[in-house]
C-alpha cells in the first residue's frame, strides 16, 4: 500500500460509518454494525504515523494514526463489535432503522474524536457522539430512561457551550488549533486559567464525574445492554482523551487547581468505593465503579496539572491507560449484565437483555469472571467465598428507582464534604 | 452606458419585469406564470454568479441615474452588496418552487406571485443601493410590496398583523427619512463611503449626529425587529409559509440588518461610531434582544411563532457584530446575514410541509412526526442544530467569528451572551426534536393530506433538503473561495477595514 490508500483508509474509518448511518442504505446490507467498523479494523493493522490534512474540512481538519491513538482505536472497536453483536437486529421493529442511524452516526462521532489532531475537529466529532449517543439512549427506553436522557442532554448541552468558550480562549491565544500549538499557546496565555476551568469542568460533565453522574447510575438499570455497554465505556473514556488532549499536562505548574482537582479525584473514588460497599441494589455496582473511574480521571488530571515533572514521566502510558479503563469498563458492564441475565432473567430490570446473541454468552461468561474477579475484589474480601455476591446479584429489586434521584442527597453530601475534607487535611 | 454600468440595472429588471408581467396574468395560465417565475429567478441566478466573477476579480459595476437635481439613484455592486444580492437571488430561486407547490390550487396566485417578484426586487434595490436616498427608496418599496403578501389570505387575523405591520414599518421609514434628511442639511451628501463620510464633522455636531444615529438605528431596528421594535414580526406570522420564509430569511429583516451594517460602517464609520459613544449601547441593545427573543421562544407553542421570535433572536447576532467593532466579529455579524437566512428558511419550510402535509401548526402536536416525514424533520434537525450553534453547521462559524472577534477588542462579555443564547436556543429546538423523532404519535394528524408513498410532495420536500444541505455546506466548507465566510472576509478587507 504506498501513502495515498493509507490515508483513503483513514479517511474511510470516519466517512464509511457515516454514509451507512444513511438510513436508505443500511437497511439494504447485511450486519451494518459490523460492517461499519471494518474500516477501523483495517487501519489498526495498518503501520502507524499515516496523516491526511484536509484543508477545506471545517477550519483545516488533520486526521492522523500513530502509535498512542492505535491503543484507543483499539479499545473502540472491540467496545463497538461488541455492542454491535449484543444488538439482536429485527427487521420487523419500525425503530430498528433509527436505532442503527444513531449507533453508526456514535460510532463515527467516537472513531473521529480518536483521529482528529484538532481542538475544532474534536469538538465537532464530540458533539456529534454525544447528540447521537441520546438518540441511542432514549430510543425505547422508559420512563426512567427518558429522565436519565434528559439529565444527560442538560449536562451535555453545558459541557459543551463551556468547550466552545474554552476553544473561543484557544483560538486567541495560539497561531493554529492543533493540539500541540494549543497546549504550547496556552501554557503562557493569560487566560490560561480559566481555560482550564473551562475544560476540566466541561470534560467532567461530559464523563458524569460526580455529581453529575445520576444519569449514568440510572442507564445501568433500564437501558438497552448496547447501549448501556456504550454508554458506560465511550463517554468517559473520551472525555479523559479529550481533556489529556486539551489540556497543557505537564507544560505549566497550576498548583491550586491541581491540588483542588486531586483531592477531588481522590474523594469521588473514596465516596464511589463506600457507596459500591454499602449499596443494597448490586444492579448499580458497574454505575459505582464508573463513579470511581471518573473519579480517578479527575485525579489523573490533578496530578497532571500540579505536577508537570510527573505528568512528564508517565505521558507515554496515558493513552494505553485510558483504553484499559475504557476496557474494564466495558468488561465489568458485560459481565454484569450477563449476570442479571443468567441468574434472574424474570425479574430482571435489564429487559432487553435477552437480545444477546446466543453465541457470545460464552465469551461472556470468561469475560465475566475473569472482571469479577479483579474488580470486585474489594467486596468478595468481605465474603467466604465468590456465592455471596453472586447471590446479592439475584435479589434484584422489584422497586422502581423512579423519584429516587434526589432522596437522602444532604446525607450524601455530607458524606462527601467530610470526605473531601480529611483528604484535604492530609494533603495539606 | 458601458455593459458595467447596465449589470445593476439588469439585476433589478430581472425580477421587476417577469414580476409585472405576472400581475396580468390569468389565474389559469398556470404554466406560464411558473416559466416566468423560474425564468427569471434563474436568469438573476446567472447574473449573479457573473457579478460574482467580477467583483472579486476586482471589477466595479455601478449604475448612476439622476433623480432630482444632486440626488441621484446610485446602484453599486461591491462586495457586500452582492453578499446580499447572492443570498436573495438563491433563496428566491428555492423560495419560488416551494411556493409554487404551496399555493398549489390556491386563489390570486398571480397577485401573490407578482408582489413575490416585487419584494425581491426591492431587496435587490436595498442591497445594491449606493446611497442612503436610494437606500430609503427601495426600503419604502419593500415595505410597500409585502403588505399584501401578509394580507394574502384575507382573514381577519391575516389583516390585522398585515396593519400591525405597516405601521410598525411605516413609522420606522419615517424615522429613517427624518435622519436621512438630517443628515443631508449637514453633510451635503448621502454617498456611502468605506470609512463613514460624517467624520469630518465638527465636535459641536457630534450631539446631533447621536440624534440622527438613533434616528437611523430605530428605523432600521423596526425591520431588523430590535427589541422593543419587533412586535410586527409574531404578528406576522398568518401570512403563508413562503412568505414567512421571506420575511424571515430573505427579505424584510434581512433588510433592516444590513441598513445597520451600511449605517454604522458607511455612513457614520465604525471607528467613529466608538468616538461617538453609540457603538456601545447598540451591541447592548442587541445583547438584549438576542436573549430576550429566545427566552420569548422558549414559551411559544405555536411553532412559526416561535420561530419567528428565534429570528428577534437570531437577527441581533449581525447587529451584534457589526456594533462589537472589530473586523473578526464584523466578519461573524456579516456572515450570519447568509448563515441564519439559510437556517431559518429551512425550519420556515418545515414549518409549512408540516402545517401543509399533517394541519400541523403547534409544537405539542408534533409528536412522533418525524417518523410520518423523516425528511422534513431531518431538514429541520439541521436547521434547529445550526441555529444552536453546533458544529459542523454554519451557525458554529457565525457564533466562532464572533466570539473570537469580542475576545479580540475586548467585550469579553459577549462570550456570556453567546453561551446563555445558545443555551436557550437549545432549550427551544430540542424540545421540538425530541418531540419529533422519540414520542409516540398522539394519534390521528389534524389534518392530514395524501401524497401516496411520498411523506409531502416534491416541490416542498426538495427546497428544505436543499437548503439544510447548503446551512451544512456553509460550515463544513467554511474554508472554499466561495464560501460566505470568504466572502465576509472579502468585505472586511475590502470595505469595512481597507488600509
Amino acid at each position: 500500500m504506498n501513502g495515498e490508500s493509507y490515508a483513503t483508509a483513514l479517511w474511510l474509518v470516519i466517512v464509511w460509518p457515516l454514509l451507512l448511518a444513511i438510513p436508505a442504505l443500511h437497511s439494504r446490507l447485511p450486519l451494518p454494525r459490523h460492517l461499519a467498523i471494518i474500516p477501523a479494523v483495517v487501519l489498526i493493522s495498518l503501520p502507524a504515523d499515516i496523516s491526511l490534512i484536509l484543508p477545506w474540512l471545517l477550519f483545516q481538519t488533520e486526521l492522523a494514526f500513530t502509535e498512542e491513538v492505535r491503543w484507543l482505536l483499539l479499545m473502540s472497536v472491540a467496545i463497538w463489535l461488541t455492542a454491535a453483536t449484543m444488538t439482536k437486529p429485527s427487521r420487523n421493529d419500525p425503530d430498528e432503522s433509527r436505532s442503527t442511524t444513531f449507533f453508526l452516526l456514535t460510532m463515527t462521532g467516537n472513531l473521529g474524536v480518536i483521529l482528529v489532531t484538532d481542538l475544532v475537529g474534536f469538538f465537532s466529532f464530540s458533539t456529534l457522539m454525544g447528540y447521537s449517543l441520546y438518540g441511542l439512549l432514549i430510543q425505547g427506553g422508559d420512563v426512567e430512561v427518558r429522565r436519565a436522557g434528559r439529565l444527560y442532554l442538560m449536562f451535555l448541552i453545558i459541557a459543551d457551550l463551556l468547550l466552545f468558550e474554552a476553544l473561543l480562549l484557544a483560538a486567541f491565544s495560539s497561531e493554529t488549533m492543533q493540539f500541540d500549538a494549543v497546549r504550547d499557546a496556552m501554557t503562557g496565555a493569560t487566560a490560561s486559567q480559566l481555560y482550564v476551568w473551562l475544560i476540566v469542568i466541561g470534560f467532567s460533565l461530559k464523563a458524569a464525574v460526580w455529581p453529575t453522574h445520576l444519569w449514568l447510575l440510572v442507564i445501568f438499570n433500564s437501558a438497552r445492554p448496547a447501549t448501556t455497554l456504550l454508554l458506560g465505556g465511550v463517554p468517559i473514556a473520551m472525555a479523559l482523551f479529550g481533556a489529556v488532549r486539551y489540556l497543557p499536562l505537564g507544560q505549566q505548574n497550576f498548583d491550586v487547581l491541581g491540588l483542588t482537582l486531586t483531592i477531588f479525584g481522590v474523594t469521588i473514588m473514596l465516596y464511589a468505593v463506600f457507596r459500591l460497599f454499602t449499596g443494597k441494589h448490586p444492579k448499580r455496582l458497574p454505575g459505582w465503579s464508573s463513579v470511581a473511574i471518573t473519579g480517578l480521571f479527575v485525579t489523573t488530571l490533578g496530578a497532571g496539572l500540579s505536577d508537570p515533572v510527573l505528568w512528564r514521566a508517565y505521558e507515554h502510558f496515558v493513552y494505553p491507560f485510558i483504553a484499559t479503563t475504557g476496557i474494564l469498563l466495558a468488561v465489568l458492564i458485560i459481565a454484569t449484565l450477563q449476570s442479571q441475565m443468567t441468574e434472574d432473567s424474570s425479574v430482571s430490570v435489564f429487559k432487553h437483555a435477552n437480545s444477546f446473541n446466543l453465541w457470545i454468552k460464552p465469551w461472556i461468561s470468561m469475560l465475566q469472571r475473569w472482571s469479577m474477579d479483579s474488580l470486585l475484589l474489594a467486596q468478595s474480601v468481605r465474603h467466604s467465598s465468590w456465592d455471596i455476591p453472586q447471590k446479592q446479584y439475584q435479589r434484584i429489586s422489584d422497586r422502581k428507582p423512579s423519584g429516587r434521584f434526589f432522596n437522602g442527597w444532604p446525607a450524601k453530601i455530607t458524606l462527601f464534604v467530610l470526605l473531601g475534607l480529611a483528604l484535604a487535611w492530609l494533603a495539606v | 452606458m458601458s455593459w458595467d454600468e447596465w449589470m445593476p440595472l439588469l439585476l433589478l429588471v430581472s425580477s421587476l419585469l417577469p414580476g409585472l408581467l405576472i400581475f396580468f396574468l390569468a389565474e389559469e395560465r398556470v404554466r406560464l406564470r411558473t416559466a416566468l417565475n423560474m425564468a427569471a429567478a434563474l436568469v438573476k441566478l446567472v447574473l449573479v454568479c457573473w457579478m460574482l466573477w467580477g467583483v472579486y476579480h476586482g471589477h466595479d459595476y455601478e449604475t448612476r441615474l439622476m433623480l432630482l437635481p444632486e440626488l441621484e439613484l446610485v446602484l453599486r455592486a461591491g462586495p457586500l452588496a452582492l453578499f446580499f444580492v447572492t443570498l436573495s437571488a438563491i433563496l428566491w430561486l428555492v423560495t419560488t418552487v416551494y411556493a409554487i407547490g404551496y399555493l398549489e390550487g390556491a386563489p390570486h396566485r398571480s397577485r401573490f406571485f407578482g408582489f413575490f417578484s416585487l419584494c425581491v426586487t426591492a431587496t435587490v434595490g436595498v442591497a445594491l443601493a449606493g446611497n442612503l436616498i436610494t437606500f430609503l427608496l427601495f426600503y419604502e418599496l419593500l415595505t410597500l410590496s409585502t403588505y399584501p403578501l401578509i394580507v394574502h389570505r384575507g382573514t381577519e387575523a391575516a389583516r390585522r398583523a398585515g396593519q400591525s405591520y405597516l405601521a410598525y414599518t411605516l413609522f420606522g421609514g419615517a424615522l429613517l427619512l427624518l435622519g436621512t434628511v438630517w443628515l443631508y442639511t449637514l453633510t451635503g451628501t448621502l454617498e456611502f463611503t468605506p470609512k463613514g463620510f460624517v467624520s469630518t464633522l465638527a465636535e459641536t455636531d457630534h450631539p446631533v449626529l447621536i440624534i440622527i444615529f438613533i434616528l437611523m438605528i430605530a428605523g432600521l431596528g423596526v425591520k431588523a425587529a430590535l427589541v422593543p421594535l419587533h412586535g410586527w414580526l409574531p404578528q406576522a406570522m398568518v401570512a403563508p409559509a413562503p412568505v414567512s420564509a421571506l420575511l424571515h430569511a430573505v427579505a424584510v429583516v434581512k433588510a433592516g440588518a444590513f441598513g445597520i451594517i451600511r449605517v454604522v460602517y458607511e455612513v457614520f464609520g465604525v471607528e467613529f461610531s466608538a468616538v461617538l459613544g453609540v457603538a456601545g449601547p447598540l451591541a447592548a441593545l442587541a445583547a438584549f434582544t438576542i436573549i430576550y427573543g429566545s427566552l420569548r421562544a422558549l414559551f411559544q407553542d405555536d411553532l412559526k411563532r416561535r420561530l419567528a421570535f428565534s429570528t428577534v433572536s437570531q437577527v441581533s447576532y449581525i447587529t451584534l457584530g457589526i456594533a462589537i467593532a472589530g473586523p473578526i466579529a464584523a466578519i461573524g455579524g456579516v456572515v450570519h446575514l447568509v448563515h441564519q437566512g439559510v437556517m431559518k428558511i429551512t425550519l420556515f419550510f418545515c414549518a409549512g410541509n408540516l402545517a401543509e402535509t399533517l394541519g400541523i401548526h403547534k409544537v405539542s402536536e408534533m409528536n412522533g412526526v418525524g417518523r410520518r416525514m423523516p425528511w422534513t424533520m431531518a431538514a429541520f434537525t439541521i436547521g434547529a442544530f445550526g441555529m444552536i450553534g453546533a458544529p459542523p453547521i454554519a451557525g458554529f462559524v457565525s457564533k466562532w467569528y464572533l466570539g473570537l472577534g469580542a475576545l479580540e477588542v475586548g467585550q469579553d462579555w459577549v462570550l456570556l451572551v453567546l453561551a446563555g443564547s445558545s443555551l436557550l436556543n437549545a432549550a427551544y429546538f430540542l424540545p421540538i426534536l425530541h418531540r419529533a423523532w422519540f414520542c409516540k404519535p398522539l394519534g390521528t394528524w389534524p389534518n392530514e393530506h395524501n401524497f401516496g408513498d411520498k411523506e409531502t410532495a416534491w416541490s416542498l420536500l426538495l427546497p428544505p433538503l436543499l437548503t439544510a444541505a447548503l446551512a451544512l455546506a456553509a460550515g463544513l466548507l467554511a474554508l472554499l473561495p466561495f464560501s460566505p465566510l470568504a466572502w465576509a472576509k472579502l468585505i472586511a478587507v475590502r470595505e469595512f477595514y481597507q488600509p
